[in-house]
């Protein structure tokens, strides 16, 4: 019997606002413990929330960017638990109505466009953090250390429904929600910051079956690759169990990143009932039609338009994809040197290969400042028109990357600018077919290969100025091929 | 009333009770309760999502995304019971 | 000529000539407190020498005619439910007994522009959750009236202080009539605002729905004066409105409704007789007075007592020994959570965080606290159809005068019905004011409630003012020492 796995993810947002959720304190990023904190974000007795404008704005702009209905008459509900890093012990969130419901993300799969169906996308406010002390392991914690500057940042989630069918397409979906959190300007999409935070359910049922089997949640993947596998593993844990005759227990297991496996997490203390009502501090968040049309007008081009975009000046979908999730600067760029050397496939190889490959040699995270699309294009252009050759290409690239010099410059100063003028070529030729006897009497008698060395030797010749292709023409004609 | 589970409302509550208030609360409660079944005769044409939480329909109003300077850090923990390198300490809470 | 007894105005007056000074008033206030708080245990804590100081300070303002205002040197309890900086605020509660506030509640930003003197801290059933003020861990407050009775509550240190003269002023919070109930059963007027016109930031919440703070006070344009001072639009409560105050006549062409429900069974005569007192004065100076019926008053209880329970059992729910107040140990973090929580609330409290918390709970949600938010949304539309119809509704503000302490403290819903009146105010947001009006056999007052629409406030104070000039109410206790 065949049997399919099912996949819902949950992925929290951090927003990049400047304050936090529900109170004016600022969103710090530092080791240094409860440094910005009031009364409402450390829950002090007789302090209030008063919701964060932009947040508002910034969750209602992804509920749009992913094609959700919005809710017209929202509301903040109250999510009670005991936890110590939840100053409250209620987590302010969104339950019956939610700010955004049934959207839909495109993705890329396989070399093929494909979707996630989206459940809803809701606002909550983060907790604080723990640290777990003693001797190391987290089983045996003598004491938990709490810091609440993370307290009250605003997230947002965003569910899936449980339509995601392989450990790839959750990969794919989590790149391109990434994605479009940065293009929308909401978040810093730093996975090892804990910007994006994922939980996966998962379950398996037979492949003619209409019903799900019993889902298991998966916590603490804190990567694409720990995604990945977790996935994997839980897929193969359930297949094997579902098999072998065993009961799959609902439940919430722990992906453990050393061990590569998951692992059964003994319940919080109290059960999971949530006792959700609505929030009596924050009155009905009513989101009306102007509100609505001017987070549209605000909406930049979605990741699915840029990849658009790019396929049109010639890319195929997995080149458009990558490009598309580059950094905006490399977007801009190809984009640039695309409108003057209309080149799509040597824009793109220059710009994803030679280009980032020698930024990772110097180690730098961006171009420097005199660095420009019209300096990359020229190179391209030079080379087009054979006036240099493609190595003196990458050589002039290199050199403008460390200093501000004119491509010019580098040229004349390494004398890399091609020989074109047909005559010194062919006398260039002459020259070495007269001192290569041996060997053009070798291609004569059919070792065509020998042709490359006599092009090599007119290019040593020349000391390099001569353009390969050319040399080859010139000798071949001389030689009678 | 028959499946009031004091043990569990004060787990979700996370009081702990004694044998002696648990018996004492159920007894108070079943009274409670019993007096307040009488808004279950009472016939009701709202929808709940007709209801406002604030009493005077008042709308949330947003608040602009700038920075207000509140607690210093001493004063944050000020009232700890316990703390150590500027962080609350509780017992593990892991377990 | 005893400072204490006077009204605010003409206290101000008294300043502005320089015929006193705002630090004779303290000291009348202090000595008075002295004697009265041995008897009556009103206060929690009282700000003695810190008060010298800023008594002289508006002296100082006075004599140079810079002074600020009607409150200006004014000593005003706080109930211990509302944070003042650098001061304990305990909520009568073991949970916050060491608890020192970093932060002003709104309210006390505003009487602290006003140069108001704070009395101290007082008494209050723990967390406002009582009628009586027998629920504090700190121990009960007494009745100036009779000692034998309580002074209502859970606003009753307050209410005791103002009618003992250990304060002029003070201020309460009231979730089903925690002001009204308190002033009625001391003889004061007592005043509970249009829910949203005074912001709740600081003030340590029961339910956030029904909450508000107002005045306890010897006459009606003592609150106004209060209530003036401390309300207005508050960026920090997002349930905070603007004040935009909607004038109705409160002369002879205002329209008078009798709440039926509220005259009927469970509502001693002696309460009804000062409603009919009160009603003959106003129909013989030639108010319309009509009887209305509001048949969802009678459901009051229910829905209060299934809405504030909830709401309580997630309010309460930050005391929990991490950041602040008690802690009792335990092997985690979880245990010493629910050790201290234990051994930090009293009674009702735990009475009312469980009902609450049974009320959310899977399978119990629409039946209790879905059903009470609908009955309350009905609720409010009721009174919003009578308030097009009369522009004030009366009823008495107690279905009795002040009970003997101990009295109902076995008995929960007992001690739940003393609220059957005030508590529909709160459920829909309205102002309501208690007046007192006459005294029972037992020589205890007595007072009627008055109601109107929302965010008419300052018009309900006016014609508050016609009874309270009718009635002619001595407010000082008899059977309390001059
Ligand atoms: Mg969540
Ligand atoms: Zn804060």
């Amino acid at each position: 019997m065949d049997l399919k796995p099912t996949i819902g993810i949950e992925t929290h947002i951090e927003l990049n606002t400047n304050t936090k959720m529900f109170c004016r304190c600022k969103v710090v990023d530092t080791d240094e413990p409860n440094i910005s904190l009031c009364p409402t974000c450390i829950g002090l007795p007789g302090a209030l929330p008063v919701p964060n404008g932009k947040a508002i704005e910034y969750i209602t702009l992804l509920s749009l960017a992913t094609g959700c209905t919005i809710t017209r008459k929202g509301m903040f509900h109250r999510k009670n638990y005991f936890y110590p890093d939840l100053p409250k012990n209620y987590q302010i969130s969104q339950f019956d109505l939610p700010v955004g419901e049934s959207g839909k993300l495109e993705i890329i799969l396989d070399g093929k466009k494909d979707s996630v169906e989206i459940e809803r996308v809701h606002m909550e406010e983060d907790t604080g953090k723990s640290t777990h002390s003693g001797t190391g392991r987290i089983d045996s914690a003598t004491s938990t250390a709490l810091d609440f500057n993370r307290s009250g940042v605003p997230l947002v989630e965003i569910v899936t429904k449980p339509v995601i069918e392989s450990a790839k397409e959750a990969v794919a979906y989590i790149e391109e929600l990434r994605q479009l959190s940065i293009d929308l300007n909401i978040s810093e999409g730093k996975l090892e910051k804990g910007n994006l935070r994922f939980d996966a359910n998962i379950s398996v049922a037979p492949d003619d079956s209409n019903e799900l089997g019993t889902k298991v949640e998966i916590k603490n993947m804190n990567s694409l690759r720990s995604l990945e596998r977790a996935i994997d593993y839980e897929i193969s844990r359930q297949t094997k169990a579902y098999l072998d005759g065993e009961e799959i227990i609902q439940e919430t297991r722990h992906w453990d990143e050393a061990k590569e496996l998951t692992s059964s997490m003994r319940s919080k203390e109290g059960s999971a009932d949530y006792r959700y009502f609505s929030d009596p501090d924050l009155p009905n968040m009513i989101l009306s039609e102007i509100f609505i049309e001017d987070i549209k007008n605000k909406l930049p081009k979605l990741p699915s338009e840029i990849r658009n975009d790019l396929m049109e000046t010639g890319l195929d979908l997995d080149q458009a994809n990558i490009l598309g999730k580059s950094d905006n600067w490399i977007r801009d760029l190809y984009f640039d040197v695309f409108d003057s050397t209309k080149e799509h496939s040597t824009t793109y190889n220059w710009i994803t290969g030679e280009l980032q490959g020698q930024m990772r040699k110097l180690d730098i995270n961006f171009p420097p400042e005199w660095f420009s699309a019209d300096l990359l294009s020229e190179i391209l252009g030079l080379i087009k028109d054979n006036k240099i050759s493609f190595t003196s290409g990458k050589t002039i690239l290199s050199e403008v990357l460390q200093k501000n010099i004119s491509i010019d410059e580098v040229a004349t100063n390494n004398d890399l600018y091609q020989e074109n003028n047909e005559e010194k070529i062919v006398e260039l030729v002459k020259n070495v077919i007269n001192d290569s006897e041996d060997v053009v009497q070798r291609i004569k008698e059919g070792e065509d290969k020998l042709v490359g060395f006599l092009v090599g030797q007119v290019i040593k010749n020349s000391g390099g100025s001569v353009n390969p292709g050319i040399a080859k023409e010139l000798l071949s004609k001389e030689l009678d091929l | 009333m028959s499946d009031f589970d004091i043990k569990n409302i004060a787990k979700l509550a996370s009081i702990n009770l004694s044998a002696e208030e648990q018996k004492k609360l159920t007894k108070d409660l079943s009274i409670i309760l019993e007096h307040v079944q009488a808004l279950s005769s009472l016939e009701l044409d709202t929808n709940i999502e007709d209801v406002f939480i604030h009493p005077l329909e008042k709308e949330l109003k947003l608040v602009e995304d700038i920075e207000i300077d509140s607690l210093t850090h001493k004063d944050a923990l000020s009232n700890a019971p316990e703390s150590k390198d500027g962080k609350f300490v509780v017992p593990p809470s892991m377990e | 000529m005893e400072l204490k007894n006077l009204s605010i105005r003409q206290l101000n007056n008294l300043f502005v000539e320089k015929k006193a000074k705002p630090s004779e008033l303290y000291s009348d206030i202090f000595d008075t407190s002295a004697s009265s708080e041995s008897l009556l245990h009103a206060h929690l804590a009282l700000f003695e020498e810190k008060n010298i100081e800023i008594a002289k300070n508006s002296d100082k303002r006075f004599e140079n005619g810079e002074s600020t205002g009607l409150l200006d040197g004014i000593p005003i309890a706080i109930k211990d439910n509302i944070n003042i900086k650098g001061e304990l605020t305990t909520c009568s509660s073991k949970m916050l007994s060491n608890y020192r506030s970093p932060y002003n509640a709104t309210v006390i930003e505003k009487l602290d522009n006003e140069n108001v003197l704070y009395t101290g801290k007082t008494n209050l059933d723990e967390f406002a959750m009582g009628s009586s003020t027998e629920n504090s861990a700190f121990g009960l407050t007494k009745n100036p009236w009779n000692t034998d009775y309580v002074p209502g509550g859970s606003s009753g240190g307050s209410a005791a202080s103002v009618s003992a003269r250990s304060s002029i002023g003070a201020l309460g919070s009231d979730t089903g009539g925690s002001i009204r109930q308190p002033a009625a059963f001391c003889g004061l007027v007592g005043f509970k605002p249009t829910y949203g016109t005074v912001s709740r930031y600081g003030l340590i919440a029961f339910a956030s729905s029904l909450d508000q703070i107002g005045p306890i006070t010897k006459n009606v344009d003592d609150a106004r004066i209060i209530y003036n001072a401390i309300s207005g639009h508050d960026a920090l409560d997002a349930t905070s409105i603007d004040n935009n105050q909607i004038n109705i006549p409160f002369d002879k062409s205002a329209k008078i409704g009798v709440i039926k429900e509220l005259m009927e069974d469970g509502i001693s005569d002696e309460s009804r007789n000062e409603v009919s007192k009160v009603l003959e004065s106003l129909k013989n100076q030639g108010y319309q007075i009509k009887e209305v019926s509001l048949p969802l008053i009678k459901l009051s209880i229910s829905i209060y007592y299934l809405i504030a329970p909830a709401e309580c059992s997630a309010n309460l729910a930050r005391f929990d020994g991490v950041r602040y107040g008690l802690r009792v140990e335990g092997k985690t973090s979880y245990e010493m959570m629910q050790n201290t929580r234990a051994e930090g609330f009293g009674d009702e409290v735990k009475r009312r965080i469980l009902l609450g918390t049974y009320a959310l709970s899977a399978g119990y949600y629409d039946e209790y606290y879905g059903k009470a938010l609908r009955a309350r949304k009905k609720m409010i539309d009721e009174f919003s159809n009578i308030f097009n119809d009369v522009d004030y509704l009366i009823s008495p503000t107690t279905p009795t005068a002040a009970f003997k302490a101990g009295e109902k403290t076995s008995n929960p819903l007992e001690m739940y019905m003393s609220d059957l009146c005030t508590i529909p105010a709160n459920l829909a947001g309205l102002p309501a004011i208690s007046i007192p009006t006459g005294l029972s056999k037992e020589n205890l007052p007595l007072g009627v409630q008055l109601m109107s629409k929302p965010l008419t406030d300052l018009s309900l104070l006016n014609f508050s003012e016609v009874i309270e000039k009718e009635v002619d109410f001595d407010t000082f206790p008899k059977g309390l020492e001059k």
